[in-house]
């Protein structure tokens, strides 16, 4: 038999003996011709009829009665199962309509069939399935044997409708039958509903018997009589092993295509932080996974540049974005979004980082660092470190070693020059004071402002840090000049400025705002002059009451020291009004209810005790006064001729304190004593500022014009230490020590400040208290009148 | 803005600075003060040094991350500050 490619029309009654229904469609059609008359030569042409005709063949061939699909049970009973799909005897007729064009012969065979089926194969079919098969029959099958058309009605599924064929069916047959019994029609017809029988499709019997039921006995012998046939079956006799052939059939080769697997790599690295980070936000995923939906556009990045935008809350959700976008696309497209979130597009990249907050930090660090590589060596001397070579450069050999001759070969102290903090800002502006941060060593305010009623102009607060002498850190400009700085010890972002109009200005150095704090300038009593100095004084010691804490205390030129409180605005109180002491004027006293005051310049508080203070007046006179006592003062000191420009105690002897005047000298003051212990002069030049060295009592360093000082009294009480001359034209104005280094700050009248590291200073364990009192109880034990002598070179 | 600006001129100003790249998040230059090609081979070749770096130090601790890191070599110093964002990189020849 050979193939044929059958269309798959058939159910499941196709259960066997199919084989003979597939024949060559060309022996077919030719058969058909010649058996049958009924049938339409056209069917032969459409292989959409072929599995008919293979049918008709068939029966012609085979005249069996039942030849395929009748499924007998033991008594004999038909119970071949039907097909589920009922073609519809309706819709056939249109199409063996075109397909047979004779059809009016086979329907006019219809009534004959339905009747004749009916009553031939009613024993073995139950059911309204068998209406619709006649009702199919007739329209598309003619057959001159009954029992033919009622099998291929059965095979035939080439119908497609399956619209209410039972109906039609049923309808029709009923005509039918009434046409033949009308006699019969008002009788009275009982109808009797069976159930068919059970058809079974598939019967397993249990293999296992509950004991309980009645057989478990004997199917307990049974098993056991089994068990003792497979032990005897060994070598018995009565078994014999023997083997046998089976025929194999003869292959068939089959081929089958499917479509290609299309096999996608994917993979996901799994690193720790990437676990981390989906962890954290698990929450948000879905979320960011809704909005990447919303997004909806074909590439990935995009999908997470939306979600980005859209949550621009927190840095992480775009990582989680891209946690579960990686999962979906592959390993390298993960690597390279890893730690980037993705704006849309180009134009907006670089304003968006330029303007954000990280990228200005970031530039500032990264400017801290370029400067660090080049001012390293010159940093590490400031902190004491030791200057190590950069190994990767010859060339700034030749200047280090040009530079460490100098300090060899001169074993005297000297100043070594290490930077200087200098910016276009600060050009031509005199240095006026400079103060450091309580909290921060690094940090440092640097006032500019005239000193001289003349050339006055908008001053300048620099806040610059040592990590960037290239530019200040902060920059606060002001109306008029700066005169006077300090930061505050408890609130160390507080700068308090002081003016040259007598405004003083509470400035928070840690934003960039240009407008201070707070401003004196509301305030009915705030000084007509300018403010000379600034000191925030801590008077936790002793005082009760609302004294307690911080205060802002100022001298200016206007004769008083006042006290400033921060209480809704600022609000001075005045500690002490400098009065000048009577004058004689042509031998008349002048008149003491018409009080002058002296301007300040100066003040100092004891360091030890915080209610006595030091005052210098512009008269030449220091007066020390007492913080609870404001109508006179403790005692006054009358030596200097001109305007006492500094006064200050020193930090290691409590009762010796140095000042400083514009008339070329520097006393050395005991407490207990009215005229100075010793005076310092050199030259014929202002000393415009004296500071005690933090680190060494005998030390202590004093500017000129012209000249930066540095005495030792342990060395030599006539002559400075160190003395280093400043370009022509220069004037250094204002001193400072580093409280943690050995470094002296000198600021100048171009606005610059130098920072200088004192070398090869005469080294002492202690802070040589013992040596200044030694110096200072000799001298007084010595010469008594040194003080005028000096006052008079 | 003008004081980002300012900022970035005053670094390039320093001495020995050879040049400053601002790249973007997916390692493109959008802003650099050295010639193209150089440009290209910096931030590519950042970029990867940067994410190894990263991975590294999260690795380890994924709470960390990565803030600031410098590459010292022979002839000059590449410093890198990373950001989500962006990068930027500045190349400096210290002893010049």
């Amino acid at each position: 038999m050979s193939n044929t490619t059958v269309k798959q029309k058939r159910t499941a009654l196709k259960v066997a003996k199919s084989s003979k229904t597939l024949n060559v469609s060309s022996g077919v059609f030719r058969v058909s011709q010649s058996i049958t008359k009924t049938i339409n030569p056209s069917i032969s042409g459409k292989s959409f009829s072929s599995a008919s005709d293979s049918k008709v063949l068939d029966k012609s061939l085979a005249q069996t009665p039942k030849h395929t699909v009748q499924v007998f049970d033991e008594h004999g009973q038909d119970v071949t199962p039907h097909p589920l799909y009922n073609p519809d005897p309706g819709v056939l007729q249109p199409k063996p309509g075109k397909i047979f064009p004779a059809h009016d012969k086979s329907w006019t065979t219809m009534t004959d069939f339905p009747s004749v089926a009916f009553q031939t194969t009613n024993a073995s079919f139950t059911g309204p399935f068998t209406k619709s098969f006649f009702g199919s029959v007739s329209a598309s099958r003619t057959s001159q044997t009954t029992e033919s058309v009622t099998d291929e009605t059965k095979e035939l599924l080439v119908k497609p409708d399956l619209s209410s064929s039972l109906s039609d069916a049923q309808a029709r047959r009923e005509e039918v039958k009434e046409q033949v019994r009308e006699d019969i029609m008002d009788r009275v017809v009982d109808s009797y509903l069976t159930e068919t029988e059970t058809i079974w499709l598939l019967d397993i019997p249990a293999v296992s018997v509950s004991e309980d039921s009645g057989d478990a006995e004997a199917v307990k012998e049974r098993n056991n009589a089994y068990t003792e046939l497979c032990k005897n079956r060994h070598g018995n006799d009565k078994y014999v092993e023997r083997s046998m052939q089976t025929f194999n059939d003869a292959p068939k080769t089959k081929e089958v295509q499917s479509d290609s697997i299309t096999m996608v790599d994917k993979a996901v690295m799994s690193t720790t932080w990437d676990m981390y980070d989906s962890f954290c936000n698990k929450g948000d995923v879905s979320e960011n996974t809704v909005v990447s939906a919303e997004g909806n556009k074909a590439t990935v990045p995009d999908s997470s540049s939306m979600s980005h935008l859209l949550n621009p809350s927190g840095p992480d959700q775009s990582m989680s974005v891209f946690s579960t976008t990686s999962t979906v696309s592959g390993s390298s497209a993960h690597l390279e979004k890893m730690t980037c979130v993705l704006p849309v597009e180009e134009e907006p990249d670089l304003e968006l980082i330029l303007q954000s907050d990280k990228f200005k930090q970031d530039l500032a660090v990264m400017e801290r660092v370029v400067l660090a590589n080049i001012f390293q060596p010159k940093l590490a001397a400031y902190r004491q470190l030791p200057v190590i070579e950069d190994p990767d450069c010859v060339q700034t050999q030749i200047e280090e070693e040009s530079w460490t001759e100098q300090s060899k070969n001169s074993l005297s102290p000297f100043l070594e020059h290490l930077w200087v903090f200098k910016c276009e800002l600060t050009k031509g502006r005199n240095v006026s004071s400079m103060t450091w941060n309580k909290k921060n060593p690094d940090l440092l305010a640097v006032g500019y402002g005239q000193l001289d009623f003349k050339d006055q102009k908008p001053g300048l607060v620099c806040c610059w840090s040592l990590k960037n002498p290239t530019w200040p850190d902060r920059i606060f400009h002001c109306e008029s000049g700066v005169t006077a700085l300090d930061f505050s010890a408890c609130n160390a972002n507080q700068l308090s400025v002081g003016l040259y109009d007598g405004t003083i200005a509470i400035y928070n150095v840690q934003t960039t705002e240009q407008t201070p704090i707070i401003d004196s300038s509301d305030c009915a009593n705030m000084h007509a002059c300018p403010v000379w100095q600034l000191r925030w004084v801590d008077h936790d010691t002793g005082l009760a009451g609302e004294d307690k804490g911080e205060m802002l205390i100022s001298v200016s030129g206007d004769g008083r020291i006042s006290k400033w409180i921060h209480y809704k605005g600022l609000e001075c109180v005045d500690l002490m009004k400098l009065k000048s002491p009577n004058m004689i004027v042509n031998n008349q006293r002048w008149n003491p209810k018409i009080l002058s005051l002296a301007p300040g310049l100066c003040f100092d508080f004891h360091p030890n005790d915080s209610k006595i203070y030091l005052a210098g007046t512009e008269e030449g006179h220091i007066h020390k006064c007492s913080y609870s006592y404001n109508e006179q003062f403790l005692e006054t000191y009358k030596a200097h001729t001109g305007p006492v420009y500094k006064v200050t105690w020193s930090p290691f002897c409590p009762d010796v304190f140095l000042s400083c005047s514009s008339d070329w000298t520097i006393y050395l003051w005991r407490q207990d004593l009215s005229k100075p212990v010793l005076g310092f002069t050199s030259g014929q030049k202002v000393v415009f500022d004296i500071m005690w060295s933090p680190h060494c009592a005998t030390v202590f360093g004093a500017v000129r014009e012209g000249k930066v000082e540095i005495w030792d009294l342990r060395v030599s009480s006539l002559d400075p230490m160190i003395v280093s001359a400043s370009s022509p034209g220069v004037n250094p104005t204002a001193l400072l020590f580093t409280p943690e280094t050995d470094c002296v700050l000198v600021g100048d009248s171009e606005g610059q400040v130098t920072v200088y590291k004192l070398k090869n200073l005469p080294a002492g364990d202690s802070t040589q208290v013992e040596a200044l009192e030694d110096v200072i109880r000799t001298t007084l034990s010595s010469q008594h009148t040194l003080g005028k002598t000096d006052r008079n070179a | 803005m003008a004081e980002v600006e300012e900022t970035i001129k005053r670094i390039q100003s320093q001495k020995g600075v050879q040049g400053i790249i601002i790249v973007n998040a997916e390692g493109i230059p959008i802003k650099s003060t050295l010639d193209n090609s150089s440009t290209v081979q910096y931030a590519g070749n950042v970029h990867q040094l940067l994410m190894k770096a990263r991975g590294m130090v999260r690795d380890i601790d994924p709470q960390n991350d990565l803030t600031f890191l410098r590459v010292r070599s022979k002839k000059n110093e590449i410093m890198i500050a990373p950001d989500k964002d962006y990068f930027l990189i500045v190349v400096q020849n210290p002893t010049e």
